[in-house]
């Protein structure tokens, strides 16, 4: 045959292409449109896959509740309503403190329900959620579902988005302890996502005192992206003080349970204009 | 097969993606937190039983789809790199390992797809930590490697099985069994009951054969000429390097035998590998008969053989191999094969070695002083049935090969291995076969630098080489004068010398 003579010049040409590749992605910091190109084809087969393996997904995880399909999709709106509440009585309580914070005030939050459609591998945090451009999902919105935060959107296309878990190792967020309103980030430690692994939480200041089971909530960023400020995050398991380290860390047990992840809601800003009341339309109509 | 592999191979990848992200991945599995990763299992499995250039293919496009597919959570191209490099590895070690018998076993297949596996999942944590993702860190790689593997090594044969069936390769593929009539399948039992001389050998001091031999007449050889002085020739050269038959007792053979064993075991081992049509053709004035069938299985065979007292090579055919089958008058005294095997032929029989319508007049067995260890095993049969079932060559293995365009022929015969292509008892021998079951063609011995025999007696010598155009083939020996035959005229060519002409030119070209 053939195939033997050319076996040795393909596989080199690919090895180059490969590496190419890879040093290309590497400069644009994972980010070419390699991978838009790939989420514009995956995507919609993504969901025709993950909406057909939703089930036997959900009977895998059972022992979490979420058993078929029906189960399912009343588990999806009740996860919103308990998304919005969650919110609104996250905003209720520290409506003022926010406000003075970071004038967030006149921002509303709706929140587009979606399900997890696909999942990264062992070595990345991040899941593919099926609302995209189209339901007003745009990137640095953040994810969460009734439990906390979840995660925040990296990259969109019009039917898919791809959201970057909490316990990823290249997230960091920006928590405050709910009570002492010490500020602090929270890092991944590249827990997979069946092994949920606990972040990692440093403290900014260094005479601040760390108790094990305080609960965090995010502190915000500006614009709410790409976390918006007030979500839930998690409970300090056990404090850390290292010789040598100027501040605490803390071990933090996230309140999500990041291997069960079923359906999720993304926090979309509403405001005035015009383009997202159009996609929250979209969104309505979707539902 | 071609056609299926280009479009089932893309197909098996995109599911394989597809379940890995939407299934696989979201699955909170047991045990530190490794998946199976399905792609690069069926990489695996596609470089095993496709070959390199289908694995390195699949393992660039099934990674590189990892890579883009939404929430891929790494640099685009490194799981590209790894699984082009594991489907390259796969295709190639199966091959290495297994190629140069061209055979499959299933566990080897196994193993060496485990270890692609394996390596792979190696392969994509070392280049996480090359290009420091910072999800790729020690405990976590601790954690899910190991995991990792262990879910992939179970899935590793229902995987390949599931490959195979779709791209249409075996996963076990065994070199072709020959079928034998039934009368083979008794010839090893009546070598045994004679203590290894085939059934138409009386052992020389024996009183009576140990087997009843078949009641015959009186064996009728048909030489050519019928000139003793080109029997008694071969008496000087071989009878001193009889071999000696099991037991070491040389055996004393039976002339109807003799006569069809020495067509058989020196001009046939390969021609009778060839089938019944080419046996229909050759068989010309030279050949040398036995008048009557020596044993069992020749009777059985009788009927589909094209005239009394020729055996018939029972193996399906590849094309017809000799359609310039020598014309009358001529035989083929040498055990080789087509052209292809010219390189072997050089070191095989050696010069003077080959022999065709020589039949030792009660003589040694056709092939004193054989050449090689090899024919050790030969030496004790000279029924042409058993003989021919393990005379070595390469030929003879590809006759019952499948001719399917596959790379099995290219591969299959190490250099300097000739292949024995016939299972042999046994089908486990023939398995195993690059071990022990392989005959090296050996050098030839050396050349016998005995005087002419006597009056009659050629050597295939190479040389006249203007000749060996036209003759059939390396080796081809112009018998005797045909009884009643016009020989003059049939002469294959006007320069073909006559016999008494030729021998001094053979001896003379060959100083």
């Amino acid at each position: 045959l053939h195939q033997a003579r050319w076996t040795r010049p393909v596989l080199v040409a690919l090895l180059v292409i490969a590496i190419a590749l890879i040093t290309l992605d590497f400069r644009d910091g994972g980010d070419s449109s390699v991978h838009k190109l790939g989420a514009d084809v995956f995507g919609p087969i993504e969901r025709v896959a993950g909406d057909a393996a939703s089930p036997f997904v959900g009977f895998f995880h059972a022992a979490s509740g979420n058993d078929s399909g029906e189960i399912a999709n009343l588990q999806k709106q009740n996860d919103q309503l308990r998304a919005e509440l969650s919110q609104n009585q996250v905003s209720r309580a520290d409506e003022a403190q926010l406000a003075s914070l970071l004038r967030l005030a006149s921002h509303r939050y709706r929140v587009v329900a979606a399900s997890i459609i696909a999942a990264g591998g062992e070595y990345s945090d991040t899941v593919t959620i099926d609302a995209g451009s189209a339901q007003g999902v745009a990137p640095n919105e953040t994810v969460l579902n009734g439990d906390g935060l979840v995660g925040t959107v990296t990259s969109v296309t019009s039917g898919t988005a791809t959201v970057q878990l909490a316990t990823d190792g290249g997230a960091t967020v920006g928590v405050r302890t709910a009570d002492t309103n010490q500020i602090g980030a929270l890092t991944g430690t590249g827990g997979t996502m069946a092994n949920t692994g606990d972040l990692r939480l440093t403290l900014f200041s260094a005479t601040a005192v760390l108790h094990a089971g305080e609960s965090l909530v995010t502190f915000g960023s500006v614009g709410g992206r790409p976390y918006m400020p007030g979500v839930p995050v998690g409970q300090i398991i056990s404090v850390t003080s290292q010789p040598g380290a100027l501040t605490q860390t803390a071990l933090v047990q996230p309140y999500v349970d990041f291997s069960g992840l079923g359906v999720v809601g993304v926090a979309v800003p509403q405001s005035g204009n015009a383009t997202t009341g159009k996609a929250a339309a979209h969104g309505k109509a979707r539902k | 097969m071609i056609v299926r592999r280009v479009l089932l191979s893309p197909l098996l990848l995109i599911l394989a993606v597809t379940g890995q992200l939407a299934v696989v991945n979201r699955m909170p599995l047991p045990g530190g937190g490794g998946t199976p990763d399905l792609v690069l299992l069926v990489v695996a499995a596609l470089g095993v039983t496709a070959g390199p250039m289908t694995g390195l293919l699949a393992g660039f496009a099934g990674g590189l789809a990892l890579d883009v597919a939404p929430p891929g959570g790494h640099l685009a191209g490194e799981y590209a790199l790894v699984f082009c490099l594991v489907g390259y590895a796969c295709g190639r070690i199966r091959e290495l390992v297994q190629g140069a018998s061209a055979e499959r076993s299933a566990i080897t297949s196994l193993t060496v797809m485990a270890l692609g596996v394996a390596a792979g999942e190696a392969g994509k944590a070392g280049l996480g930590l090359m290009v420091s993702d910072p999800n790729v860190t020690g405990p976590v790689i601790r954690h899910v490697v190991p995991a990792a593997v262990v879910y992939d090594l179970l899935l590793c044969p229902f995987v390949l099985w599931l490959v195979a069936l779709v791209v249409g390769a075996p996963v076990t593929e065994h070199a072709p069994q020959v079928r034998f009539p039934q009368a083979f399948r008794w010839a090893p039992a009546f070598r045994l009951a004679s203590a290894g001389a085939p059934p138409g050998l009386r052992l020389a001091g024996s009183s009576a054969p140990l087997v009843p031999p078949p009641v015959r007449s009186e064996p009728r050889l048909r030489l050519a000429s019928g000139r003793s002085l080109f029997l008694s020739g071969t008496i000087p050269a071989f009878s001193t390097a009889r071999p000696a038959l099991s037991g070491g007792r040389p055996a004393k053979l039976n002339f109807s035998s003799s006569g069809r064993g020495n067509q058989l075991a020196g001009s046939s081992a390969l021609r009778a590998a060839r089938t019944a049509n080419f046996q229909g053709k050759s068989p010309a004035k030279g050949w040398l008969r036995s008048g009557k069938q020596a044993g069992a299985a020749a009777t059985t065979r009788r009927p589909n053989s094209p005239g009394k007292g020729w055996a018939r090579g029972d193996i399906p055919t590849a094309p017809v191999r000799r359609p310039n089958s020598p014309p009358k008058g001529w035989v083929r005294p040498s055990r080789r094969a087509s052209a292809q095997l010219g390189a072997w032929q050089q070191r095989s029989p050696g010069k003077g070695w080959a022999r065709g319508p020589k039949p030792a007049n009660g003589g040694p067995a056709r092939r004193p002083g054989s050449p090689a260890k090899g024919w050790a095993r030969t030496g004790r049969l000279s029924a042409p049935d058993s003989w021919r079932r393990r005379s070595p060559g390469k030929g003879w293995a590809r006759t019952g090969l499948p001719t399917a365009p596959g790379s099995w022929h290219r591969q299959s015969p190490g250099k300097g291995w000739a292949r024995t292509g016939l299972a042999v008892g046994p089908p486990s021998w023939h398995r195993q076969s690059p071990g022990k079951g392989w005959l090296r063609p050996a050098k030839p011995p050396a050349a016998p630098r005995v005087k002419s025999p006597g009056r009659g007696w050629l050597r295939p010598a190479k040389a006249a080489p203007a000749p060996r155009r036209k003759s059939p083939g390396k080796g081809w020996l112009h018998v005797a004068k045909p009884p009643k035959q016009n020989w003059y005229t049939r002469s294959p060519s006007t320069r073909w010398l006559r016999r008494g002409r030729r021998k001094r030119l053979l001896l003379g070209g060959r100083r």
